[in-house]
């Protein structure tokens, strides 16, 4: 047990190390090429609008692979809670006309989007846990069946037209900040306590690190998937307010990217494809990291595909380089 | 006592299951709409069949030893639109095996990709393929732009019009070709079934795919196993891309994109398990039949288009539960 926490702390320590040292990299990058455009405050700003939503789909991912599975239906479960909020906050605001709603309606469409995220977790951890599906299939199944309600409910077309004081969620400063930023680290600091200081997130470790010793030793494995998943649906629920106040519209197909992106950022961060190891602040450290490099590629207006392409070889070089410092940490403890 | 026993079990089976439920979808779809009994139906269900066929079988190979391909609608798109872009740009010759030579090349060189990949470098397979797949997709944008060819080069074009039949429907008149291509998925399957169930490679396939550890003990060359099962997947999948192109008359970079859940879906419905070793090509080819007949038909049965997503995520989850119901009973009779 000691030796474990021991282990588990000296690896992950190198692997932040390296994300601190491809940011400065990055910048260093950035500061010879595109000095007078990357270093601005505006710019700054900018990235703090984009990143959160996908920063807290990273976190959704990574509890469920620290459980040893994975959730590739978070997507979906963005797009439908997004779908939901957007229809709440324009029904009853009337497409933005009756502002004396809309405080109430936001609440509601905020409550609304966690609760059904929440329900979406807890549906793909139920069939996980209870009928021992490989998480991956049922969450492949659970993006169709996110997505299709998405796109059965809208029938389509995008809804647009919500109240200005939704769209500011994602898109107002308080003093120059943005809100974003302060949801995103209240998300960190939500995820970082519960995975660290509870017991439930004591759990997840043990089921993604060994899940039958972890139902020998007394865990309901059951209840601990349903919960994780259910975390991760709730997770998805608020990225999916962020992201329908950001673009200012929900359909069923918005930031398809994204399973790729937070694969990639959770990998990246240092979570273990395999479970049972991983780190909160790895995975913001990677999240930013990737932010820096998305908007490097765009102000030197590169073109989208070539970041598609760029992701792809960083997840294969994140992968490979966390085989060789699992190796590495292997031989020094056999040495 | 044992032979009811044998009696029950065949009834209950994945593929009889199957069969039942394709026939209350058919007799429902038949009662709402008459029009659905007509061999038209029939024509257009083989037409729209046959590049799932073909994509079913390379992922079943992948998913029977273990793994899982993610990358093959990328790869697939690769492989459709290189021989295009290199004949509308005046190099390459007008030729059909020049096109499929091209496409399953480049279908080899993401397969190699993606078994050394898994293989050597033991990545987990999922996250692989789709590294492979955004390499493969953002690689050809970047470097060959988004075009869209929609006329084939006359040699296409010929082996786009030999039919093997053309059912004219009596009361519209409209025809209803049946492509000479059916028969790639047709031979792909026989000649599968066949290596699957009777060679030591196929054999091999299924051990590495139950217990690779147990497999290399018992002396089958896991590694190279792998590879074969990726490349296999990544050079058919290239030649159905192809088969795509010529069918559709068109060639894109995203055609194909957003492929691999549908065709995992009719994998797994068939009764390949995801966890390897489980599975073979007539349940696949069930499992193909039954999203087909669903995909294609079902506004037949009064429900909206914009549902039919929902619907074959619903059909895939039931697959799932069903398949892992059918496990878990398989393996208490073992017991008694």
């Amino acid at each position: 047990m000691k030796s474990r926490n021991l282990q588990g702390k000296a690896a992950p320590d190198t692997h932040m190390l390296t994300i601190v040292g491809l940011m400065v990299l990055a910048l260093v990058i950035m500061a010879v090429l595109q000095p007078g455009d990357y270093f601005t405050l505006r710019n700054v700003r900018s990235m703090i609008f984009q990143f959160p939503e996908y920063g807290i789909l990273a976190f959704g991912m990574m509890v469920c692979m620290i459980a040893g599975g994975i959730d590739l239906s978070l997507v979906g479960i963005m797009n439908f809670t997004g779908v939901l909020a957007a229809m709440i906050v324009t029904k009853m605001t009337a497409n933005g006309s009756d502002l004396s709603m809309a405080v109430p309606a936001i609440i509601l469409a905020v409550i609304v989007a966690l609760a059904v995220g929440g329900c979406c977790g807890a549906f793909n951890g139920f069939i996980i846990g209870y009928f021992n599906i490989p998480a991956m299939l049922v969450t492949l199944c659970g993006l169709q069946l996110y997505t299709g309600l998405a796109y059965g409910i809208t029938g389509g077309p995008a809804i647009n037209g919500m109240c200005d004081a939704f769209k500011n969620i994602a898109n107002g400063t308080v003093a120059g900040i943005p809100y974003v930023l302060f949801i995103y680290i209240l998300a960190v600091a939500v995820v970082a306590f519960v995975m660290k200081s509870t017991v439930f997130g004591h759990e997840i470790y043990f089921l993604g690190s060994n899940a039958k010793a972890s139902r020998y030793s007394g865990i309901n494995t059951l209840k601990v998937t349903v919960m994780t998943h259910m975390f991760s649906g709730i997770l998805g629920g608020v990225s999916g307010i962020l992201i329908t106040s950001h673009l200012n519209s929900a359909k069923s197909s918005n930031g398809s990217t994204y399973t790729l992106l937070t694969l990639l950022i959770v990998v990246l961060g240092g979570v273990h494809p395999d479970g049972g190891k991983g780190r909160v602040m790895g995975v913001a450290l990677a999240t930013i990291l990737l932010q820096l490099i998305t908007n490097a590629f765009g102000l030197m207006h590169m073109d989208d595909n070539a970041k598609t392409f760029v992701n792809g070889c960083l997840l294969v070089a994140a992968l490979l380089l966390d085989a060789y410092l699992d190796k590495r940490a292997l031989k020094k403890k056999s040495e | 006592m044992k032979r009811n026993n044998d009696w029950k079990l065949t009834l209950t089976s994945t593929p009889m299951i199957l069969i039942y439920v394709m026939a209350v979808f058919c007799i429902i779809a038949a009662i709402r709409q008459p029009a659905f009994l007509s061999p038209a139906t029939l024509v257009n269900l083989c037409r729209a069949g046959i590049f799932t066929m073909c994509f079913a079988i390379c992922e079943m190979v992948v998913i029977i030893s273990g793994g899982i391909d993610v990358s093959f609608p990328a790869i697939g798109c690769v492989a459709m639109y290189v021989p295009m872009y290199m004949y509308n740009n005046g190099m390459g010759v007008d030729n059909v095996f020049f096109f499929f030579g091209v496409a399953m090349l480049a279908g080899l060189i993401f397969g190699v990709l993606n078994g050394f990949l898994v293989s050597y470098l033991k990545l987990p397979p999922l996250i692989a393929t789709l590294a492979t797949s955004s390499v493969a997709s953002g690689g050809l944008i970047m470097l060959l732009g988004t075009r869209e060819f929609t006329t084939l080069p006359p040699s296409l074009e010929a082996l786009y019009s030999i039919n093997l039949l053309t059912f004219v429907d009596p009361n519209t008149g409209f025809n209803y070709p049946l492509t000479i291509l059916i028969l790639v998925p047709i031979i792909l399957c026989l000649v599968m079934a066949y290596v699957m169930r009777y060679t030591m490679l196929g054999r091999g396939l299924y051990a590495i795919g139950g217990d690779s550890n147990a497999a290399r003990i018992a002396g089958f060359n896991v590694r190279k196993l792998q590879f074969i099962a990726y490349i296999f997947c990544g050079v058919m999948a290239s030649a159905t891309a192809m088969i795509y192109t010529t069918l559709m008359h068109s060639s894109t970079t995203t055609a194909l994109m957003g492929e691999e859940m549908i065709i995992i879906a009719a994998c797994v419905v068939g009764g390949c398990r995801l966890t390897g070793g489980h599975g073979g090509v007539g349940g696949t080819v069930l499992g193909v039949l039954l999203i087909t007949l669903v995909e294609n038909n079902l506004n037949m049965l009064g429900i909206p288009t914009s549902w039919q997503t929902f619907a074959v995520g619903l059909v895939l989850l039931l697959g799932a539960v069903l398949s892992s119901v059918q496990a878990k009973r398989i393996s208490k009779m073992g017991k008694i």
